[in-house]
């Protein structure tokens, strides 16, 4: 076993590290209170290459493996605080690159990726509504064949980016009747007449990724638009959630690390009874849980990316390093509160934010309960 | 400008400013910090791309002295967008006159019209490099410039110089020896396309034997140490009390000042 990362491997890092602090370590209170999405942001880690880390270089990307990809968000997310941001574009990567990538026609590849590669384009995925969340193949939207048109109706609910995004990966169903066969996925322009935005939806944690309800109405899609064949939405949507659950939380790793350097810096200078707090081992034991925590989500994480690297599926490994990271995550940034006392608690430190963002964690991508539905019968249960 | 201009790039790999390295032996190890491209080197990088994008026909080389560890900072280099490197292999900590030398063996080479380098390296803060090369070739020399404007149809270039009574301005005929300092621009970072494409651009390696270049290093590091750190400080009960201090223990007016 191996845990050395290549000599290239540690450049990208240190390329990434030395990118987010000179363009990305800005102050999120504001954008948080304000719920405003980083627009900048979002161009720069497009013009720096982040947008097409796992893209094949023909379509605009970088063509790295999903091992150094991950490594990448990681030190990613310990520069960057904007943990919105970073949703954001795990979710364009995840959840609108990659299905086209694997799914899509080489003219919608060649139509697409380049474009959300540069992150010119924002992409976004609209599976969850008002009356299917956790049993999302329950969703009602319809797509009604008429000659070389599909005509959407329904709505969508929580979709990330969805008042910044241009190209949104809609699923809907062609038959009710067919149940889960009859999902099928259509890549949706924002911009094609018959999509509205809703509200925005104004959140607990991660303020400054825009999400919102999208409305279809009467939206006609041309044929060439569909992803994947009819009634391939189902295994499109798994496919797709593997591979959003396994790296959505890899910057989120990059967060704790970041977290714990904090609650560490903060422990040996705060004094109390005349002596920093550290040395009380209430807090060395928080500091070390935290630590605990954070490895052992590192190497979940590594190794649903090895795995992955290795064109390996491992669906249940993706379902415990998600279940795993967000719960450990929720801990830690409670840990991180109490060890900073009063402190911890204002806005100003930054250390409150943290835990709003994280609690999210444990919802998309599938709640902590749907990722032990996933787990437990892999195991025979 | 009629003809493409080749500028040559030298740059050094320094320890990284922005980590802590620990002196204990007295001299830093350079296996144990982090290098990365000497920042007024990547300033004069960064001007020579600047003028590339600005339409100008520009071929830019650039050439560093070390071995493989410098690797990372030459792909830096490509990364930015330079068009392709040269690596002189040597191990050794050189000094100004042995790098103005073999500086002047890889100009003989390349036949650049321009030498663009910073002023100085930040590990050493030398500040010769760039006046012994120019010497040694007997081209003009325009140090600690702040800004770089060609004209005569590219036979010269103007330069703004940074000096103690304020700006200068003048005019040197190409080839000559450019420095930079520190307000001449802000150096890009690499991107991560831009670090792909610096795996596929050419780096040469050349040995001083391939230069025909002898060196005999003139200088050896004795040893580093750190600054003291600042005492406490005083309290002083009065102005009179002040002025005496300051007299007498003599930081603020020197002997030949008082």
């Amino acid at each position: 076993m191996d845990f050395n990362w290549s000599t290239e491997q540690q450049e990208l890092k240190r390329a990434i590290i030395k990118f987010a602090k000179k363009d990305l370590e800005q102050d999120v209170v504001i954008l948080d209170r304000e719920s405003t999405f980083n627009s900048e942001g979002w161009r720069k880690c497009g013009d720096f290459g982040i947008h097409g880390l796992p893209v094949p270089e023909v379509y605009g990307g970088l063509g790295q493996d999903p091992l150094t990809t991950i490594y990448a968000l990681e030190n990613l997310g310990y520069v960057c605080k904007d943990n919105g941001l970073l949703f954001s574009i795990n979710a364009h990567m995840w959840t609108c690159e990659m299905p086209i990538l694997d799914f899509g026609t080489e003219e919608q590849k060649q139509q697409y990726l380049p474009r959300l590669c540069s992150g010119e384009l924002i992409g976004g995925n609209a599976m969850s509504e008002p009356d299917s969340g956790s049993d999302a193949y329950s969703l009602r939207t319809t797509a009604e064949k008429k000659g070389d048109k599909y005509i959407l109706n329904g709505n969508k609910i929580f979709v990330t980016n969805g008042p910044v995004a241009d190209i949104i990966i809609v699923f809907a169903t062609i038959n009710r009747e067919l149940g889960v066969k009859g999902i099928t996925a259509f890549i949706v322009p924002k911009n094609f007449p018959g999509v509205s935005v809703g509200r925005k939806i104004e959140k607990m944690g991660i303020r400054t990724s825009p999400m919102a309800e999208l409305f279809f109405e009467n939206c006609e899609v041309p044929v060439e638009n569909r992803l994947g064949k009819e009634g391939a939405g189902s295994a499109l949507f798994t496919h797709a959630m593997t591979w959003e659950r396994g790296f959505i939380l890899a910057s989120a790793v990059g967060a704790m690390q970041r977290q714990l350097e904090i609650c560490i810096r903060y422990a040996k200078e705060r004094k109390q009874f005349g002596q920093a707090i550290g040395k009380f081992q209430m807090i060395g034991t928080k500091i070390t849980d935290m630590k605990i925590r954070l490895e052992t989500s590192r190497a979940l994480l590594y190794k649903v990316g090895w795995l992955r690297s290795q064109g390996k599926t491992a669906i249940m490994e993706a379902a415990m390093a998600k279940l795993h990271i967000s719960e450990s995550w929720v801990l830690s940034c409670q840990d991180a509160i109490q060890i900073h006392g009063g402190n911890g608690y204002t806005t100003e430190y930054e250390v409150e934010r943290e835990l709003r963002d994280a609690m999210g964690s444990r919802l998309y991508s599938g709640t902590s309960e749907i990722q032990r539905l996933i787990i437990a019968p892999l195991m025979g249960v | 400008m009629i003809c493409t201009m080749k500028i040559l790039l030298p740059f050094k790999s320094v320890p990284d400013p922005e980590t802590s390295f620990s002196s204990k032996s007295g001299i830093p190890s350079s296996e144990a910090s982090l290098s990365v491209v000497n920042p007024f080197d990547a300033i004069a990088i960064e001007e020579a791309l600047r003028m590339k994008e600005r339409g100008e026909e520009v071929e830019t080389v650039c050439v560093t002295i070390g071995q493989e560890n410098c690797v990372e900072q030459i792909r830096t280099a490509l990364g930015m967008g330079v068009d392709r490197a040269i690596l002189i292999q040597d191990h050794r900590n050189l000094d100004p006159y042995a790098v103005a030398r073999i500086l002047q063996a890889v100009v003989l080479r390349e036949c650049p019209s321009l030498v663009l380098m910073g002023k100085q390296a930040i590990d050493n803060d030398l500040n010769q490099t760039g006046q012994m090369l120019a010497g040694l070739l007997g081209w003009p020399q325009a140090t600690f410039v702040s800004g770089i404007e060609f004209t005569h149809g590219g036979g010269c270039a103007r330069c703004t110089r940074e000096t103690d009574e304020g700006s200068e301005v003048i005019q040197v005929t190409l080839p000559a020896v450019v420095t930079t300092d520190l307000r001449l621009n802000e150096p890009r970072y690499v991107s991560l396309p831009g670090l792909m494409r610096a795996k596929k651009k050419a780096v040469e390696k050349i040995s001083l034997e391939d230069l025909q270049v002898k060196i005999q290093p003139r200088t050896v590091l004795v040893k580093t140490v750190s600054t003291p750190p600042r005492p406490a400080g005083i309290r002083v009960g009065s102005v009179d009390e002040l002025i005496a201090k300051l007299k007498d223990e003599g930081k603020f007016f020197p002997s030949s000042h008082r």
